[in-house]
């Protein structure tokens, strides 16, 4: 229902932060993010900055993994 | 010629119509082959002919990598590189908005002029006119072009055969992106260029090396997803495309998921989708490689005779999945 | 050595299962990914309602259309609308009457618009789950700091809770919308199992919705309702609260129209009296419009999940990705659309 970009955090601006994705760079809104900081990975939806990640689903999924057996 | 702009009376035919020929046209398409004639006079080559025709329309006209001009060439040209064609004659034909910037015609004539040189065409007939303010988008192009097909070489889209492996001549979707970008509707930034290329030398290095080729295409609207397809129901087989091998710069990746877009649906307008026995491709390839418009080259799937008309990928967990058909206008998305 | 997600899908054999795919996202990656092929016999499939645009009834095209041209305001949307057909017809039909349709990538961009063009009333069309709603409430708030008089939003929003409960008892499993529950957090979906829901949060890469069908296919066997998050890189038991509060602050619940579900009571949002200015309905005093979608349509029946597309008698030959009929046709998650486009199986 929601196509999600999982993109880094360049730069800080006022209530925005500039995100990068590839190489490709957009401003979006941080105002749903307290305390972030660049080097950090966001969640991006409709030009919002939903969530504070991690960028890789390696561990995540591993972890999952070895709970379930 | 600075700040002067295209008139009404520019294409009225009189005096200031001749002054823009003489000034932009004449100045950078001179050959002995243009004249003040009505038509070009041209000796016809020995050898069976190819004849293709496209209109240009871009906005925004200039963008990075090129502009209209330089489309307008390579569009023309690279069609009649497709059939295995040597572009030999050209004709152009001009729709000018009103208060058009003399100087920016002056930059699209440049480029036509230098992208024609270097594909070793010749523009042997033009047409100017000039269309009321708002009536057209700025200035629209219609080029024609002539080409001499090379002996013992047919390429059709309807001959791609089952055992055939499926090249690109470099990363797919750069045109289609840069223009989006471009057009600065999105707020998206990337050091994307346009791809935008003559591509006749580039079949040229292919043909020395082997005319065992079946299919040339340019990947122009609709990109290569599209080509695959078309080619698939005109030759009546089935694509397998290796995902995980078809070039995509990360740039252009990281806009497409941006905006939920598929890079195999953007414009290329310098690439091309080539179908030649699983035998020579190697060698095509290599060939490919050293050109400069085809660094990137790569064998991105082969043609089968499973599931005529359709085109099946496999995906990054190793199942199969049919790419999606192409569909109408393209527009982001959230879902 | 253990098995790997893959593995465990391909070599499941426990006792029949349906797995509803509540987010439409989850439709299409799965096709796209042709995950549904490594599925055995046993295990079903079904596509939800998580599709802001498939969900969306046909009478809120007719709005929008006529707020296009019988108002003259410019329309700003995200793409996916442009092609839902409407009762007379889509946005795109609106444009090529020489309505004014302007693509977004996001509300804020919507509202920057309207800035820049103060000439010109400006409406965005807002529409989508919990993941999207904060977006559209930003530039609301935005408007409101650039003191613009030119700016609306004309709302369709939607919330999942009451959905679950209209969807109770379709599914077995529920793959949960992973970027949803960012926003809302995981209390729902895990009360959920007190009564008898099962469900697995899912993210969108490859790896994590092998694992989370893997998850799902694990625990069902076990025979008791469960719960599990797994897309903890993205997903907290809290969500984002900061969402939350922007939403509460500018939303209240209202009664929703769904496509095929009908009025759920509470299942949408609308801007709150004191932000009534920015409510295009409001703004526009819109006349009651009831959308009349085409009968032969069965996209109703497809969202939940009690027909498949291909049952649909238009399905392939009247309604297809260029000629759409139904919204499910339209969208790029749309089950229609990913069934047509990935052939039917």
């Amino acid at each position: 229902m929601c196509v999600g970009l999982s993109a880094k955090v360049v730069k800080i601006g006022e209530g925005v932060a500039i995100i990068d994705a590839g190489g490709a760079k957009r401003e979006v809104s941080s105002q749903l993010i307290e305390d972030l900081e660049p080097g950090d990975y966001v969640m991006v939806h409709a030009g919002v900055a939903i969530a504070k990640i991690t960028d890789e689903d390696e561990s995540e999924t591993d972890q999952l993994m070895e709970e379930l057996l | 010629m600075k700040n002067q702009t295209i008139t009404m009376a520019h294409g009225a035919g009189g005096r200031q119509t001749s002054e823009l020929i003489d000034q932009i046209f004449k100045a950078h398409f001179s050959n002995p082959d243009l004249t003040a004639d009505d038509a070009a006079v041209l000796v016809p080559p020995a050898g069976k002919m190819a004849v293709s025709t496209d209109g240009f329309i871009v906005s925004p006209a200039f963008f990075p990598g090129g502009n209209i001009g330089k489309l307008s060439i390579c569009g023309t040209v690279n069609d009649l590189a497709c059939m295995g064609a040597k572009p030999l004659y050209l004709t152009c034909a001009f729709v000018i908005e009103e208060g058009f910037s003399m100087e920016k015609l002056e930059d699209i004539a440049a480029a036509m002029e230098k992208t024609a040189k270097e594909a070793g065409v010749r523009i042997v007939s033009g047409d100017t006119k000039v269309a009321g303010k708002g009536q057209v988008d700025g200035i629209f192009i219609t080029t024609t072009g002539m080409g001499e097909i090379e002996e013992g070489v047919q390429t059709s889209g309807d001959l791609a055969k089952p055992g055939d492996a499926i090249i690109v001549t470099g990363d797919v979707g750069r045109h289609g992106c840069t223009i989006l970008l471009a057009r600065e509707e999105f707020g998206i930034e990337a050091e994307i260029t346009s791809d935008c290329a003559p591509l006749w030398g580039t079949v040229k290095a292919m043909m020395d090396q082997t005319h065992d080729i079946h299919v040339i295409r340019d990947a122009t609207r609709g990109g290569v997803g599209t080509v695959l397809y078309e080619i698939a129901e005109q030759s009546n087989v089935g694509i397998r495309l290796d995902a995980a091998a078809v070039p995509v710069d990360p740039a252009v990746k990281g806009v497409c998921g941006m905006l939920g877009l598929e890079p195999l649906y953007l414009a290329c307008e310098g690439r091309l989708v080539i179908m030649a026995p699983k035998e020579v491709a190697p060698k095509i390839v290599e060939v490919l490689k050293k050109g400069p418009y085809s660094q990137n080259a790569a064998i991105i799937g082969e043609v089968t005779e499973e599931q005529p008309g359709r085109v099946v990928m496999t995906t990054e967990i190793g199942t199969q999945a049919l790419l999606p058909q192409p569909g109408g206008e393209l527009l982001p998305r959230i879902c | 050595m253990s098995k790997t997600a893959k593995e465990i899908i391909e070599t499941y054999d426990g006792p029949p299962v349906r797995i509803m795919e509540v987010c439409g996202t989850h439709t299409h990656e799965n096709f796209r990914l042709g995950i549904r092929k490594l599925l055995p016999g046993q295990v079903e499939l079904i596509s939800g309602p998580g599709c802001p645009v498939c969900v969306t009834p046909v009478g809120f095209i007719d709005e929008a259309v006529y707020l296009a041209l019988e108002k003259g305001v410019t329309i700003c949307t995200f793409g996916d609308l442009v092609r839902v057909p409407g009762t007379k017809m889509s946005l795109a039909g609106a444009r090529a009457k020489g309505a004014k349709i302007q693509v977004v990538y996001s509300p804020t961009d919507a509202e920057k618009y309207a800035k820049e063009n103060p000439q010109e009333q400006v409406v965005f069309l807002s529409v989508g789950f919990e993941t999207t709603t904060p977006a559209s409430c930003l530039s609301v708030k935005q408007a409101r700091e650039d003191e613009l008089t030119n700016y609306s939003i004309l709302t369709a929003n939607k919330t999942m809770p009451k959905a679950y409960e209209a969807l109770k008892g379709s599914a077995d499993v529920f793959l949960y919308p992973g970027h949803v529950n960012a926003i809302t957090g995981t209390e729902l979906c895990e009360s959920l199992t007190k009564e008898g829901v099962s469900g697995v949060v899912a993210g969108f890469t490859a790896k994590e919705l092998l694992t989370a069908m893997a998850v799902a296919l694990a625990k069902y066997q076990e025979g008791k309702p469960f719960f599990v998050n797994a897309y903890p890189r993205v997903v907290t038991k809290e969500g984002s609260l900061p969402a939350q509060k922007l939403v509460g602050e500018l939303m209240e619940p209202c009664d929703s129209e769904w496509r095929g579900l009908g009025v759920i009571p509470e299942s949408g949002l609308k801007l709150r009296e004191a932000w009534q200015e920015y409510d295009a309905r409001w703004k526009y005093q819109m006349p009651k419009i009831e959308g009349k979608p085409n009968p032969a349509c069965r996209c109703g029946d497809v969202l939940q999940g009690k027909c498949k597309p291909c049952d649909c008698k238009v399905f392939g030959k009247g309604c297809t990705p260029l000629h759409p009929i139904g919204a499910c046709m339209v969208s790029n998650e749309g089950a229609c659309s990913a069934y047509f486009q990935y052939g039917k199986e």
